[in-house]
């Protein structure tokens, strides 16, 4: 199943239970998070220490027009240490809520990585890589940010506003609904407030984007722009996107800022109404003035949180929906299984073969599955090189993923060795089969690093060797610091063709027994192109080779030519052959031919 | 910080006045929780009862209190954005004009992302200052208004406020900074952990090919841990911190308490003003707090507008359009023309060449023969050393190497903003062979292209930027290997149709191909940045050694197929 699918399967989840797989994923998460919670409580009882105490100092302190000073002094040592005492336990739930975060979205981030690089490729192509960073990025961010903010909101509000509530009631059941009722129509009017505000941001976000991408384009387009004299009209449609978002950002801070008030705005109506209640109810009822003093000061905390929390709703909604695609990736299946009881491949050099084999990317977004390959057999003895050609979409990359089992087939087997590649383990597998794609990757650190991508415990020595066997010793020396030259990221501080050279010392590091070549597209200059062959030709010597040949030339040169077209073998043989027979491949060759020739 | 405050000084001022009303109101609010304590709890309950009307006035007065707060608040938030936003717009749309004029040899010496940066997200950062600003002003006025009620109504108690307002706001101050380290350390690490799996996720071919997957999980871990310790750290800091913080007014409202307890025994204060102060610093402790952040934020602010005058303040170089001269018979006439590289190399030396109206010419060199560069000094994009540059059009469409498409609408992409007949537009992309797969790809002149819509391959996109030079109606067209990413037959079209056009249009090729270049009428050979040769493809071919054995590399691919299929 595709992280498409998975993902609207998961969206039906509820918020409940994702939080539960969450926390069974990253079990750090919910560990003691009872204990924190009682910490958290006590920690609330140091926040109405000050509405008790005032209580306490009118009704017991002040009696009669007479100041018992000693009580109310007795008072004051007791307070301060009830808050301080709180502080200590709110200090400590705090940090084992954080503590406890931290170490959860570690491991969580941990296995997404090990995750995401298990995935099959097709759910790894270029377009959801930037959504896989960003699960590991942002969304795990969405979740930190939770934590550091809503979370602790959640945990510190919810033990206030219930503590407060409590003392409440004890002084005045009565009281206490009025105050309790205000709750309701406060949640009602901030909620609509805040979906709109949810809203208008939205469209800040959008402005923001739209703006930041004008004016990123305009400068790298600079030199268009300049040479066709149309900086003018271009600097006018950059300063509409600025425009629209500053609007767009002021409207939201205008709805943001009606928002802020409204806790405060209710807190005065409901000060004013239980105390003129109190008063109202007055003696009869048990009341005194300091408790309805001390209610008064409980009000105002009992409310303050409440505006907040409309915010700290929205921010548990948005980690929710991050943790829900966190676990959509967790949940789609790793690309091809590793082999369960795996069978050695044999030593000594290593056929491949190909039986009836039929692949077909899964089907996406209304778009039916279509074979890349049709029941396609295709036996390479020990040692051939065989050269793949064809038109775009004939499904030569396609073979060459399935041997190299970065894929598994729809139907049929392949075999290495005479072994089906699903049995071998995959380091097995690794030590003795190697791809050199297309357009090779390199990370952004030394040549010597990336060669030992494919050899992590190879000496300078052997990284030299390498360097002799394939005969690029003239272009390393050319090289400012050797094969400590630095690559750049995704190695543009070198030309195409001297990726592709790395790639190909990267490659004869494994001293693969089969090879499988995707050959580069892009031009390079003459002297890389001859060292390129010779390399090649080394590389390739005594080994099993499979190239995905783009320039005839290289077809040519190989023992054997397979012409694939729509996913079946079309001609196989020598090029000899398949010249002196006339048919798509000569034409082909012969068009190629035309094209390159003055 | 007053620089940014100058852009919109209005909308400023607004909102500092809205941030005075709600100190004002705030210290007012304690005064109203005095009046309820004063003259109606305490009256109920000690002399058994109070009128209607009064519990009336006094409510009248601490709603009337709340609501002005509340106005306060309002205005303060609402215009503090507007000053901020429209700071923010008039510094990016300055900034940019000021980047787009700088010629392209400035910007080649900077590198895209770091110079729309400055127009971006630097402007944002420096303008933020201005929304916590007016918050800012608001707790000045606050601990002043509030410091003098408490003198003027206890001596003691108001110096008492004004030794501890200012020691809460530097320990809040203190902390911010010390916890603002931690989360700028734990922000790298987010970013080193971002870039790492970038790569790691781009580069899952090959760490699939050599069996990685667990080194390459191991490498993200590390950098993952450092992150966690960044972020361990600010929450040990922050539990510790934030809980004292909480508890100080706690603490000092319990000493208030107990203080003045012994005023209202000596018949200094009543009760009712007691518990004002109360809740008076209740109200004060939050501001202080959310005031630290301002802290926070000023140096982030202050480098955002440092990078924005530091390219404000260079001085717009020489346009090097304005150095080309009219021509009045040939199309393209230099003299002794030289001209440097950005790092001061010559590119070019000593070039002189004419080339008349309605002529192809392909201009052939190797790598570094200064090819790329004649045609961006005959554009007007880079300026000469030396020597004389006159062209007989000032319609002038260079077509570049790499065709730069905007993500907006095909229009847009062919006319750049400028007013070109539909007739024109299509004509362009006839003679550009692209009218072709602007049909089967279903693109109306209005369908946006690039990464929201249309993806287009290498070869498309150099039609339609040809496509662009000519619906602008350019008379001199520089074409910069520009065919030679479509297939041959394709570009034999293209060559072909630009020949029709007869002496409208005069063409300056840079050309590989050896078929590309039999179809010149005049073949320019460079080579270390001069003109070694001039003539016919064929004659140059048999005349000049260097030609050949440059076009022989050209060819060097067919060569190679031809011997392998004679073996």
């Amino acid at each position: 199943m595709l992280v498409d699918d998975i993902t609207q399967e998961v969206r039906r989840r509820g918020a409940v239970d994702t939080i539960r797989a969450g926390i069974a994923q990253a079990p750090a998460l919910g560990k003691g998070l009872g204990f924190t919670f009682v910490l958290a409580l006590f920690g609330a009882a140091g926040r109405v220490t000050i509405p008790i105490s005032i209580q306490q100092a009118i009704d017991k302190g002040f009696v009669a027009g007479e100041v018992r000073l000693e009580f109310i002094l007795r008072l004051c040592g007791a307070a301060a240490a009830v808050v301080l005492l709180a502080a200590w336990c709110q200090r400590t739930a705090v940090y084992r809520l954080g503590t406890a975060a931290e170490e959860g979205l570690y491991g969580l981030r941990v296995r997404l990585f090990d995750h995401i690089h298990r995935l099959s490729l097709a759910d790894q192509n270029e377009e959801r890589r930037g959504a896989l960073v960003a699960r590991v990025t942002s969304d795990i961010e969405t979740l930190t940010m939770f934590f550091a903010w809503g979370g602790l909101a959640w945990m510190l509000d919810l033990s206030l506003m219930f503590v407060v509530a409590c003392v409440m009631i004890a002084y005045d059941w009565v009281l206490a609904v009025v105050a309790f009722a205000v709750v309701a129509p406060l949640i009602i009017v901030l909620r609509l407030v805040q979906r709109r505000l949810v809203r208008a941001y939205d469209r800040v976000r959008e402005g923001n984007a739209q703006m930041l991408s004008a004016v990123s384009e305009t400068v790298a387009g600079v030199e268009t722009l300049q040479a066709y004299d149309a900086v003018e009209p271009a600097l006018q449609r950059v300063q509409a996107s600025t425009k629209r978002r500053a609007r767009a950002s002021i409207r939201a801070g205008f709805i943001g800022a009606l928002l802020f008030p409204s806790g405060e705005v209710f807190s005065v109506f409901t000060v004013v109404a239980v105390v003129g209640i109190g008063v109202w109810r007055g003696d009869a009822a048990g009341l005194t003035a300091g408790s309805l003093v001390g209610f008064m000061f409980l009000t105002y905390r009992f409310l303050e949180p409440i505006a907040e929390f409309t915010e700290v709703i929205d921010q548990t909604q948005t980690a929710v929906a991050g943790l829900r695609r966190v676990l959509g990736i967790l949940d789609t299946p790793i690309g091809p299984p590793p082999a369960m009881n795996p069978v050695a491949l044999p030593p000594g050099r290593l056929g491949v073969a190909l039986h009836e084999v039929t692949f077909a990317y899964a089907p996406r977004d209304d778009e039916p599955a279509t074979n890349v390959l049709t029941a396609l057999t295709l036996t390479i003895p020990p040692g051939q090189h065989i050269a793949l050609v064809g038109e775009s979409g004939a499904g030569k990359t396609t073979v060459a993923r399935l041997v190299a089992r970065l894929a598994d087939p729809t139907h049929g087997r392949i075999t290495i060795g005479a072994v089906n590649v699903k049995h071998v383990a995959n380091d097995d597998l690794r030590r003795r089969l190697t791809v050199v794609p297309q357009e090779p990757f390199l990370f952004a650190d030394t040549i010597a690093y990336n060669l030992r991508f494919a050899a992590p415990t190879a000496s300078d020595a052997e990284l030299q060797a390498a360097v002799r066997a394939l005969e690029l010793e003239d272009w390393i020396a050319s090289l400012a610091d050797g094969l400590n030259t630095q690559v750049g990221q995704r190695g543009s501080a070198l030309a195409a063709g001297e990726r592709q050279m790395v790639a190909l010392l990267r490659a004869s590091l494994v001293n693969p027994d089969v090879l499988i070549l995707d050959e580069a597209t892009s031009s390079v200059d003459a002297l890389t192109e001859v060292r390129i062959a010779r390399a090649l030709r080394k590389l390739s010597q005594g080994r099993t080779t499979i190239s995905i040949a783009h320039r005839l030339s290289t077809a040519a040169r190989a023992d054997r030519v397979v012409l694939l077209a729509n996913g079946r073998v079309l001609e196989d043989g020598s090029h000899e052959d398949l010249m002196g027979r006339g048919g798509d491949y000569k034409r082909m060759y012969d068009a190629w031919l035309t094209a390159t020739r003055a | 910080m007053w620089a940014m405050v100058s852009f919109h000084k209005g909308y400023f001022f607004i909102a500092v006045g809205g941030a005075a009303v709600f100190a004002v109101a705030t210290v007012l609010s304690s005064y109203g929780v005095q009046l309820l304590i004063d003259d109606v709890i305490l009256p109920t309950f000690d002399t058994g009862g109070i009128t209607f009307d009064t519990w009336a006035r006094v409510s009248a007065v601490v709603v009337v209190i709340g609501l002005v707060r509340a106005v306060g608040v309002v205005v303060r938030r609402t215009y503090a954005g507007v000053a901020n936003q429209s700071t923010a717009k008039t510094v990016a749309d300055n900034t940019l004009s000021h980047l787009m004029r700088q010629p392209a040899a400035w910007h080649r010496q900077r590198m895209t992302g770091d110079i729309a940066a400055r127009a971006g997200v630097d402007t944002d950062a420096a303008a933020t200052i201005l929304g916590p600003m007016p918050f800012a002003s608001s707790v000045v006025v606050l601990l002043i208004v509030s410091g003098v009620w408490l003198i003027v109504t206890d001596v003691w108690l108001g110096l008492f406020a004004f030794t501890v307002f200012p020691l809460m706001l530097v320990m809040n101050i203190l902390y911010q900074r010390k916890v603002d380290y931690h989360y700028q350390v734990a922000q790298d690490e987010l970013g080193a952990l971002s870039e790492a799996a970038h790569e790691s996720f781009d580069g899952v071919l090959v760490v699939k090919a050599f069996g990685a997957e667990d080194r390459e999980t191991e490498r993200l871990a590390v950098i993952s841990r450092r992150l966690r310790k960044a972020r361990t750290n600010a929450i040990t800091l922050r539990s510790t911190f934030e809980s004292l913080i909480d508890a100080a007014p706690s603490l000092v409202n319990v000493a208030i308490i107990g203080f003045g307890a012994t005023r209202v025994r000596d018949g200094a204060m009543t009760v009712g003003e007691l518990s004002a102060f109360v809740f008076l610093f209740t109200l004060v402790s939050l501001p202080l707090r959310i005031v630290s952040y301002l802290f926070s934020e000023l140096p982030h602010s202050a480098s955002g507008w440092a990078r924005v005058q530091q390219v404000l303040n260079e001085p717009l170089q020489r346009a090097p359009r304005a150095a080309i001269l009219p021509s009045d018979d040939a199309m393209v006439d230099l003299r002794n023309v030289s001209a440097a590289h950005v790092d001061g190399a010559f590119a070019l030396r000593d070039v002189t060449l004419t080339v008349h109206r309605g002529r192809t010419v392909a201009i052939v060199g190797a790598t570094g023969s200064g090819k790329t560069t004649l045609l961006h000094l005959i554009a007007g994009l880079v300026g000469a050393k030396s020597g004389t540059i006159r062209l007989g059009t000032t319609r002038v469409g260079l077509v570049f190497q790499e065709a730069f498409l905007f993500a907006e609408s095909l229009r847009y992409n062919l006319t750049l903003g400028a007013d070109v007949a539909q007739d024109a537009i299509n004509r362009a992309l006839e003679i550009a062979a692209a009218d072709g797969f602007v049909r089967d790809l279903g693109v109306s002149l209005d369908t946006e292209l690039g990464e929201r819509g249309v993806s287009l391959s290498g070869g498309q996109r150099q039609r339609l930027a040809l496509a662009r030079a000519l619906a602008m109606g350019s008379e001199l067209l520089l074409l910069d290997d520009t065919t030679s990413a479509l297939d041959p037959s394709t570009e034999a079209a293209v060559l072909t149709n630009l020949r029709l056009l007869g002496d409208s249009v005069t063409t300056l090729v840079v050309a590989s191909r050896p078929s590309t270049i039999a179809l010149a009428d005049t073949v320019i050979f460079m080579a270390e940045g001069n003109i070694a040769a001039a003539g016919t493809h064929e004659v140059l071919l048999r005349a000049n050694d260097a030609y050949r054995t440059l076009i022989s590399a050209f060819e060097h691919d067919r060569h190679d197929g031809e011997n392998s299929a004679d073996r």
